[in-house]
C-alpha cells in the first residue's frame, strides 16, 4: 500500500479550504459587459434549498436609449431568448416577462425595455440534492440590443449557489427581485373582460367592480405577433362605466383569430395590480386589417397606391395635362387680368410682326424660365429634406404679404391711380421701350408670379407626376406647363389673322381696364384673408395699412410727377417709410404656433369635419365608415370654390350624412410636413386633393374641380 | 370628368393583394417601375449594409445564391433600401452600389427610396422584407425570408427559405402554400 505523501495531502487540503473559501454565498462569474448591455443571472436568496423553489433572474442593464425586447418584440425585433445548463437536479421554468413598454421607431412600434430589467425565471431545486455542495447554474443568454441600429449580443453567464437548508434573501438582488415579481402582469381580479370582433378591429371590453378608479391611459400588448397591429392606435371609449379599448386587427393575419391575449397595461393601475394578463375568447369574427394600420409617427400609411404619381401616369400623358393646366392657369382669376390686358396691348401696337414675335418669344422665354426656376427650386429644397409641396411658396406669411402689396399695385396701376410711365425716371421709360423684348421677358416672369397663387385642373397630377421623376423629367413638365400658358400670347402674335379679330382701341379699352381693376382687388382681399387665416388679426391689419400707404405714396408720387407741389413727394415717401416699418413684422418674425384653421374652427362650415391627422383617418377606416378627406389651403382658390360651391352645398351635406361617411379635413394653409407626406404618399404634392375611403373597395382619388353631380355619382358607389 | 381609380390601400401589402406600383431611383441614377416588369416574377428584397439580419444573408452567401439562382430564371430581383436621408444608416447610391459590388450581389436593380414612400406603401417593416410578386403584378408571397428568426449566419444554411420555396411553387404553376409569414429582423429606419 502507497502512504499519501504528507506533503501533498496537505497541499490538497489547501486547495480545497481555498476553493470552498472562493465560492462565497451566491457568487456569480460577475457581471459581462458587452458594447451595450450588462447581463448577469442573479437569484432572490443566498443558497438553494432543496424542494423549495427559487426565483433567479437575468439582469439587462441597458445603455441609455438602448432597448431589449419582449416575448412578442412588435414590427420588428427578436425577444430575448435564456438557454439553460443546468445540472442534475435542478429544473428551470420558462421567463416571466416584466410589463413592456411600446417604444416607437419611426411609424413602428416595438414592445421592450429600456433601463433595467429583471427577466424571472422560476428553478426547482430537487429534494435529492446534498446539503453542503453547491452548485453551478449556466446559461447562454442571447438578445437584440437597438437604439438606431440593431445589434445581436448575448453572454455566457453562470451563478453558483450552494445547497442548505435555509436561505435568507439576498441582500442586494432580494428585495429588487421581489419587487419585480410583485410588478408582473396578473390576471384582473373583480373585472370582467370580454372581446369582440367585427370588421378590421377587435373591441376590448373592461367592466371594472363597483367603486373602481379611472385606470387612466389604457394599452394592449398581444403575446403572440400578426394579430393586432402594434403600431396602430388604441382608442379607449366608455360605454357605461365599462371601459372598451378598440384594437385594430394586424393586416398581416392569417387564419381566423379565436383568442385575445396578452398584457393590459394602465397608467393609473386597475386597482392594486398595475398590469393584467388577459386571455378570452373572441365573439364574433375579424378580418386582417389593412385599413387598419397607422402610425404613432406623423407619416400617413393609410395611402392609396401611387399609382397617379408614380406607375400610371406615363411622361406623354404627364406634358399632355401640363398643356392643358397651363392653358387653363391663364383663366384663373389671378391671371385672367395681367393676361387679358398684354393680349388687348397688341391691338395698341402696330408693330412689325418680328418684332411682335420677338416680343411673345422674350415673354414665353421668361414663363417657361420661372416655372421652371420655380420646379428647380422646390426639388432642391425637397432634396434638402424640406417636406414641401406646390404652394409651398405660399404657405409663408411673408410671401402672401409680399404678394398681396405687389397685386394692390397692379391693380392701382389698372385703376388708373398711377402709370408705370409717371413713376420711374424717364431713363427707365425710355429704356424699356427701346427694350421691348426684355420688357416681355420680365412680364413673363411678372406673369407666373402672380399665377402661382392659383393652380388649375390637371396641373396637380402633372405636378404630382414631375416631382416623382427624374430631374430631366421634371423639368421637362415644368416647361410644358410654362409653354401651355403663354400659348395664348404666342399664338396671338404669331397669327395676324387672329389679331385682327381683336377689338379697335378705343374709350372703351380705358374703362376696360379699370373695370380689371376689381378682380385684382377680389385677390388682395382674398390674400389679405390668407394672412389673417395664417398669423392673426393683427397681422391682416397691419398688411392693410401697409396698403394703404402704400397706395396714398403712389398716388403722391403721380402727382409730384405730373408737376405737383413737393410737399406731395415729401409725404408721399413719409407714406412708404411708414409701410416699410409697419411691414417690417410681416416679414421678418416667425408667426406664433399655426392656427390649425383656416377661417376660424367654429365657423358654421367648418362644424362637422375632423382635423386631418393620419391615426385619425385610420381609426376611422378602422370603424367601417367612409371616409372623405379633404385636402385644402386657404390660398388655394379651388379648394375655397370647390368647398363653398360644392361640398357646403345642402344636397351634398345631406348625402354625406345619409351615408354616414366621415368627413376630415387636411388644411395646408401652413407647413405641415405631415399632410405633405400624405399628399406625396397619393402621388400629389399640391392642393387641392379629394380622396374618399370607402370600406371594402379601393379608395377614390377625386379631380380637382368638384361639381355636385361628382359628389354624388361618387356616393352612390357607397 | 375622367377619374382617377386608385389601386387598394397598401398599409401592409399582404398575399393576394395587387403590389403598389412604384417609380423609385436606382444607384446608377435611372428610374426604375414595377411595371416596367410587368409579365415576369419580381422579388423585392428590403434591405440595409447595416443590419445584422441582412448581414448574416451575405456573409452566409445565402442571399447573393438566391439572387443569382433565381436570376438566372428570369425573375428579377430589386433590392430596396428605404432608410431615411436623415438617418446614420444612410447609404448614398455610390456607397450602396460599392456595397452590393463587395458582397457579389446580383440584383437587378438597387433601389434608394430614401422619402420611403414605397416602404410606407407596401407596409414594410424589417429589414430583410421579402415580396414576390407574380407577372400579373399580385403579391403571392410576403414575409421573412426563412424561418430560422437569428442573426447567425449559421442559421441562413440550415433554414427553410420561404421566398425558395414560393418561387419555385410559383414558376411552376401551383399555388404558393406559404404565402405569407411574420418578417423578421431590424426595423426600417424611417
Amino acid at each position: 500500500m502507497i502512504r499519501p505523501n504528507p506533503a501533498l495531502v496537505a497541499a490538497f487540503r489547501v486547495l480545497v479550504a481555498a476553493a470552498a473559501l472562493s465560492l462565497a454565498p451566491g457568487a456569480s462569474a460577475g457581471p459581462v459587459k458587452t458594447e451595450h448591455v450588462e447581463a448577469e443571472l442573479v437569484a432572490a436568496k443566498t443558497a438553494l434549498v432543496p424542494g423549495e423553489p427559487i426565483t433567479v433572474a437575468l439582469r439587462l442593464a441597458m445603455e441609455k436609449g438602448w432597448h431589449t425586447y419582449w416575448r412578442n418584440p412588435g414590427d420588428s425585433g427578436l425577444p430575448t431568448t435564456l438557454a439553460w445548463k443546468l445540472p442534475a437536479g435542478v429544473e428551470a421554468g420558462s421567463i416571466e416577462w416584466p410589463v413592456p413598454r411600446a417604444l416607437p421607431v419611426g411609424p413602428l412600434v416595438n414592445y421592450g425595455y429600456e433601463g433595467e430589467v429583471l427577466h424571472l425565471v422560476e428553478l426547482k431545486p430537487q429534494r435529492a440534492l446534498t446539503v453542503g455542495s453547491s452548485v453551478v447554474l449556466a446559461a447562454r443568454a442571447e438578445w437584440l440590443v437597438c437604439k438606431e441600429v440593431c445589434i445581436p449580443e448575448g453572454a455566457d453567464l453562470s451563478l453558483t449557489l450552494p445547497v442548505e437548508n435555509a436561505a435568507p434573501l439576498d441582500p442586494r438582488w432580494g428585495a429588487p427581485i421581489a419587487a419585480a415579481q410583485a410588478a408582473l402582469p396578473q390576471p384582473l381580479a373583480g373585472w370582467r373582460i370580454t372581446a369582440e370582433g367585427s370588421a378590421a378591429a377587435v373591441a376590448l371590453k373592461l367592466v371594472p367592480p363597483a367603486g373602481a378608479a379611472d385606470p387612466g391611459a389604457i394599452r394592449f400588448f398581444p403575446f403572440a405577433p400578426d394579430r393586432i397591429e402594434p403600431s396602430g392606435p388604441q382608442r379607449v371609449t366608455r360605454d357605461g362605466d365599462a371601459y372598451v379599448l378598440a384594437l385594430p386587427v394586424a393586416a398581416t393575419l392569417a387564419g381566423p383569430l379565436e383568442r385575445i391575449a396578452g398584457v393590459v397595461t394602465a397608467a393609473g393601475g386597475f386597482g392594486a395590480v398595475h398590469a393584467a394578463t388577459i386571455d378570452v375568447a373572441l365573439a364574433g369574427s375579424v378580418a386582417a386589417g389593412p385599413k387598419a394600420a397607422p402610425a404613432a409617427a406623423p407619416a400617413l400609411n393609410l395611402a392609396p397606391a401611387p399609382m397617379a404619381g408614380g406607375d400610371g401616369l406615363t411622361l406623354a400623358l404627364a406634358v399632355v395635362s401640363a398643356l392643358f393646366g397651363g392653358l387653363i392657369l391663364n383663366l384663373m382669376p389671378c391671371v385672367f387680368p395681367v393676361l387679358t390686358l398684354k393680349v388687348l396691348g397688341f391691338a395698341t401696337h402696330n408693330d412689325t410682326r418680328p418684332t411682335l414675335r420677338h416680343e411673345a418669344g422674350a415673354f414665353a422665354s421668361g414663363v417657361v424660365l420661372t416655372f421652371v426656376a420655380l420646379g428647380v427650386a422646390l426639388a432642391a429644397l425637397r432634396a434638402a429634406g424640406e417636406e414641401l409641396g406646390w404652394g409651398f411658396q405660399l404657405q409663408s406669411p411673408a410671401v402672401v404679404s409680399a404678394l398681396a402689396i405687389l397685386f394692390f399695385v397692379l391693380a392701382l396701376n389698372l385703376s388708373g391711380v398711377f402709370e408705370f410711365g409717371q413713376l420711374a425716371p424717364s431713363g427707365v421709360t425710355g429704356w424699356t421701350s427701346k427694350n421691348r423684348t426684355l420688357d416681355a421677358f420680365g412680364s413673363g416672369i411678372l406673369a407666373v408670379v402672380v399665377a402661382s397663387p392659383c393652380t388649375a385642373p390637371f396641373m396637380g397630377a402633372a405636378l404630382g407626376y414631375a416631382m416623382t421623376a427624374t430631374t430631366a423629367t421634371m423639368l421637362v413638365v415644368f416647361v410644358a406647363l410654362g409653354v401651355g400658358m403663354a400659348l395664348p400670347y404666342v399664338s396671338l402674335a404669331w397669327f395676324p389673322g387672329w389679331r385682327r379679330r381683336l377689338p379697335r382701341p378705343g374709350p372703351w379699352l380705358e374703362r376696360f381696364k379699370q373695370v380689371l381693376a376689381f378682380p385684382m382687388y377680389a385677390t388682395v382681399i382674398w390674400l389679405a384673408w390668407v394672412l389673417g387665416a395664417q398669423r392673426d388679426n393683427d397681422a391682416l391689419l397691419r398688411l392693410l395699412v401697409v396698403l394703404l400707404c402704400v397706395g396714398f405714396a403712389l398716388w403722391a408720387w403721380r402727382i409730384v410727377r405730373t408737376g405737383g407741389a413737393r410737399p406731395w413727394g415729401i409725404a408721399g415717401f413719409i407714406a412708404l417709410a411708414g409701410a416699410a416699418t409697419i411691414a417690417w413684422p410681416l416679414f421678418a418674425t416667425e408667426p406664433p404656433a399655426p392656427a390649425k384653421a383656416a377661417g376660424g374652427g367654429a365657423a358654421s362650415e367648418d362644424r362637422g369635419w375632423a382635423a386631418f391627422t393620419p391615426a385619425t383617418v385610420a381609426a376611422l377606416t378602422a370603424s367601417g365608415r367612409p371616409v372623405f378627406v379633404d385636402f385644402t389651403a386657404a390660398w388655394c382658390v379651388t379648394c375655397q370654390v370647390n368647398k363653398r360651391l360644392v361640398l357646403n352645398a345642402d344636397d351634398v351635406r345631406a348625402r354625406f350624412a345619409e351615408k354616414r361617411v366621415a368627413l376630415v379635413r387636411a388644411d395646408w394653409t401652413r407647413r405641415d410636413p405631415a399632410i405633405t407626406q400624405a399628399l406625396s404618399a397619393l402621388g400629389r404634392n399640391g392642393v387641392p386633393v379629394y380622396v374618399l375611403y370607402r370600406p371594402g373597395k379601393e379608395p377614390l382619388l377625386l379631380p380637382e374641380v368638384l361639381q355636385r353631380s361628382t359628389m354624388h355619382e361618387v356616393l352612390a358607389t357607397l | 370628368m375622367a377619374m382617377l381609380l386608385v389601386a387598394g390601400p397598401a398599409v401592409a401589402v399582404v398575399s393576394g393583394a395587387a403590389a403598389p406600383g412604384f417609380t423609385i431611383t436606382d444607384t446608377s441614377g435611372q428610374a426604375v417601375r414595377l411595371s416596367d416588369y410587368r409579365g415576369k416574377y419580381v422579388v423585392l428584397e428590403w434591405t440595409n449594409p447595416e443590419c445584422p439580419f441582412v448581414r448574416k444573408h451575405y456573409s452566409s452567401g445565402n442571399m447573393q445564391a438566391l439572387q443569382k439562382e433565381w436570376g438566372s430564371r428570369d425573375v428579377v430581383w430589386l433590392a430596396i433600401n428605404s432608410t431615411n436621408a436623415g438617418h446614420s444608416e444612410f447609404k448614398t447610391p455610390r456607397e450602396m452600389s460599392d456595397w452590393v459590388q463587395a458582397q457579389g450581389a446580383a440584383p437587378a436593380a438597387t433601389l434608394l427610396d430614401s422619402t420611403s414612400g414605397t416602404g410606407r406603401a407596401y407596409g414594410a417593416k424589417t429589414t430583410p422584407h421579402m415580396f414576390v410578386v407574380d407577372p400579373a403584378g399580385k403579391v403571392v408571397y410576403a414575409g421573412a425570408i426563412d424561418d430560422k428568426r437569428s442573426a447567425n449566419p449559421a442559421d441562413a444554411r440550415t433554414a427553410h427559405n420561404y421566398v425558395r420555396a414560393a418561387l419555385t411553387e410559383a414558376t411552376s404553376g401551383k399555388p404558393v402554400s406559404v404565402a405569407s409569414t411574420t418578417p423578421y429582423g431590424c426595423s426600417i429606419k424611417y
